[in-house]
């Protein structure tokens, strides 16, 4: 995925869907997705910038060393998963992720699920929960939601290894870049800075 | 940049770091004053379930942390995973006290009834294998004490755990408090022996005490000179009365120099027991506060 924050605008619809979607807790403020807000500068020389967010997807996973049991993994086309019938809520994959990608679903948020969407929808237990690309939409053809709904095109996600796909382009131009490139996680989401 | 405090591991997972380095610790430092000092196998038995209670205990923190701890078995299957190796470690550790406490409880009447239903043969073997058991679960206690440590610097967002100070400091630390347990068993001991073993384990802590006060000083000379998360986790500390009243001063240098009185100026009586109960109570609320503290200050530096 390629973070565009030249077009970001704030609207925070990327969450919205996302939440949708993936019926994550936000009644408990737990999204798997964010934009960030942030003043930089000091005035008079002070700027707004917007950074999206989720899991990065890193190629050199700390989440999925840190994870006792093998719930987390990676699947052949790079996506990090967790395997809630194997998580036992440890926490140390949400210590170890420098992205602050990952919470947890807890009891509350299970039975809350349940309340509002009916029982076993998605989460039927306690789990840490995060970002998978909307690998369920991948399989039908579709983009994950919150690239599908951003409205300024400032997502745009596509196959990283194919040459001619718009992502590839942009991620090699030589403007997008990974965050924390020094922690050596090699993330496989890029950013052009505004 | 911004930094973060992290908000996933609490007091509950600072009981566990904190009984895995003094129950460890106190295995440890007892079976290994058995092997080379010999002592009374009454206090000795005590100390051992000591620490296989404490560490029962940690389990028991650790477990009630998790949010499915009924499958907690799956925590052993990822070598990469520090917790895969503590599980290891503790189980390791559990066999081998077990092992070599069996043949010394036999020194307390009530408990030979339930001893004698053990097999003559395993009972035999138990006894014939007490001093592997003791090296073996030495071994394994010096491994969970330094595990503590080396689980929480696993966190590469996190400078001021990710270093290899951390579990130095830890296991150190959890030494100490051992030996402190074990200093606050040997005060109730009526044994006249017991003051021999007692200034050896003065002698030992104060050492521990002395090692912690320098790898701390490297910790924090590492700390505050980066401009990275650790700083700011350094500095939340020297702002935390109780991290510099009660774990520096309290449960360092108060002990430490009660200590020092013990071994070089105190007639070992009544009177100087009382000093190092004292002491050895600050030392174990100390390492307590330490452990506590230190993920209280463990802030994750977001590159947004």
């Amino acid at each position: 995925m390629v973070m565009d924050m030249r077009t970001c605008v704030g609207c925070q619809a990327c969450m919205a869907a996302c939440t949708a979607e993936n019926k994550t807790p936000f009644w408990n403020g737990k999204f798997r997705t964010h934009v960030e807000d942030k003043t930089q500068g000091t005035f008079p020389d002070v700027r707004r910038v917007l950074l999206p967010r989720l899991c990065m997807h890193c190629e050199n996973t700390p989440c999925l060393s840190a994870c006792p049991t093998g719930a987390t993994f990676m699947t052949e086309d790079g996506i990090v998963k967790v395997n809630y019938d194997r998580c036992i809520g440890c926490y140390a994959c949400c210590i170890a992720c420098p992205y602050d990608a990952r919470y947890a679903y807890d009891r509350e948020d299970v039975h809350k699920e349940e309340e509002l969407y009916g029982k076993f929808t998605a989460h039927e237990q306690p789990h840490v929960d995060k970002c998978t690309f909307c690998d369920h939409r991948l399989e039908e053809g579709m983009e994950p939601a919150c690239s599908s709904t951003c409205p300024t095109h400032s997502r745009i996600f596509g196959d990283l290894d194919d040459p001619n796909s718009e992502v590839h382009k942009l991620a090699t131009s030589g403007r997008a870049q990974a965050l924390s490139q020094s922690l050596g996680t090699s993330p496989k989401v890029f950013y052009i800075p505004s | 940049m911004t930094f973060v405090h992290q908000e996933v591991w609490h007091w509950q997972i600072a009981t566990y770091l904190f009984l895995g380095g003094l129950g460890g610790a106190t295995f440890a430092i007892s079976a290994l004053i058995h092997l080379f000092e010999g002592c009374d196998r009454k206090m000795l038995s005590i100390a051992v379930m000591s620490s296989i209670g404490f560490l029962v205990l940690g389990t028991v923190f650790l477990l009630a942390d998790m949010l499915q701890p009924l499958k907690a078995i799956y925590a052993l299957t990822n070598p990469h995973s520090w917790i895969f190796w503590g599980v290891i470690f503790i189980n390791f550790y559990f066999v081998s006290a077990i092992a070599y406490v069996i043949p010394l409880l036999e020194v307390w009447p009530k408990l030979n009834p339930y001893i004698q239903k053990i097999p003559a043969g395993i009972l035999n073997l138990l006894e014939r294998f007490n001093k592997l058991a003791a090296l073996t679960g030495s071994a394994a206690g010096f491994l969970v004490a330094i595990y503590t440590g080396l689980l929480i610097s696993a966190a590469p967002a996190i400078s001021f755990w990710n270093t290899p100070a951390l579990p130095l400091l830890f296991v150190i630390s959890g030494f100490s408090t051992g030996a402190a347990f074990l200093l606050l068993l040997s005060t109730f001991s009526k044994n006249e022996e017991s003051w021999k073993i007692i200034a050896k384990l003065e002698e030992l802590d104060a050492m521990l005490i002395v090692t912690e006060l320098i790898i701390l000083g490297a910790y924090f000379n590492f700390a505050l000179f980066l401009p990275t998360g650790a700083r700011e986790s350094a500095e939340v500390l020297f702002h935390s009365p109780l991290f510099i009243v009660g774990f520096f001063i309290f449960g360092l240098i108060v002990p430490l120099a009660i200590e020092t009185y013990g071994i070089f100026f105190a007639k070992h009586d009544r009177k100087s027991g009382h000093l190092l109960v004292l002491a050895s109570t600050m030392v174990l609320v100390g390492g307590y506060l330490l452990r506590y503290y230190v993920l209280k200050a463990g802030l994750f530096q977001f590159p947004w």
